[in-house]
């Protein structure tokens, strides 16, 4: 985070400012990562994706294929509270999902 | 068959541990250094996602009583609820079955030879994996 500098400078600083813990947790961005897996129907992982984001059939196929092709993708954002739901409702759908900070 | 899968997944949800439950009630976070939130993590939603399943499974018997025919080929409609839940049974078993035999990208379930320990249930594995894919199609239509 960029703090605000007392004296006019040409370039912005960088400083490390203390803030409190709780705005710090609820300041961080969380992303829900769904892995590729050998067993799940690529046509399948399009329906979840389009089930439980509302997404487009274009934007669940072209997730579907970067989680079938290069493994893994992000495919939500958002706080720990949005993405542990989001994390949850896939393993309900036996899609496996991980959250990490952004 | 089919009438034996919720039974068969149910003793499987009951497992408290190995790969398959693993499978079914994976980690949220792959992060060693948050061991802690996934504790309390798998505390909180296991309770649900269990409940979840077995109310699929439920579901999915109610609709054994509307099979009308007889023999080999029998018919229902699904309605509301049912065809996700059929999904969702269809889906848990193929996942408790494919890692058990190890199922990889690789594996050609065509190939599985007669011979093979495992063929028949790469068979059922097999016919799984369509009757899903047949429901998956007429669910995005």
């Amino acid at each position: 985070m960029t703090a605000p500098v007392e004296a006019p400078v040409e370039a912005p600083v960088e400083v490390a400012q203390p803030i409190g813990e709780e705005e710090a947790v609820a300041d961080r961005m969380w992303v829900v990562i769904v892995w590729n897996d050998p067993v799940n129907l690529m046509s399948y992982v399009v329906y979840v994706f389009q089930k439980l984001f509302g997404y487009s059939k274009a934007k669940a196929t072209e997730l579907m294929h970067k989680v079938h092709y290069e493994g893994k993708a992000v495919v939500s954002a958002g706080t720990l509270e949005k993405c542990e739901a989001d994390v949850s409702r896939l393993h309900a759908h036996g899609l496996w999902a991980t959250m990490q900070q952004d | 068959m089919l009438h034996r899968l919720p039974d068969e997944l149910q003793v499987t949800y009951d497992a408290s541990e190995g790969e398959v439950f693993e499978r079914l009630f994976p980690r949220a976070y792959l992060d060693p250094t948050e061991e802690e939130a996934e504790r309390e993590w798998q505390a909180l939603v296991h309770p649900d996602l269990l409940a979840q399943r077995l109310a699929n499974l439920d579901a999915v018997r109610a609709t054994f009583e509307r099979f009308e025919g007889s023999g080999e080929l029998r018919e229902a409609t699904l309605v509301d609820e049912e065809p996700d839940a059929w999904l969702a049974m269809l889906n848990d078993a193929r996942l408790a079955l494919g890692t058990r035999l190890g199922v990889t990208e690789e594996t050609d379930l065509e190939t599985a030879s007669p011979d093979h320990a495992d063929a028949g249930s790469y068979a059922v594995y097999g016919w799984l994996t369509f009757i899903e894919g047949e429901l998956v199609e007429a669910l995005l239509e």
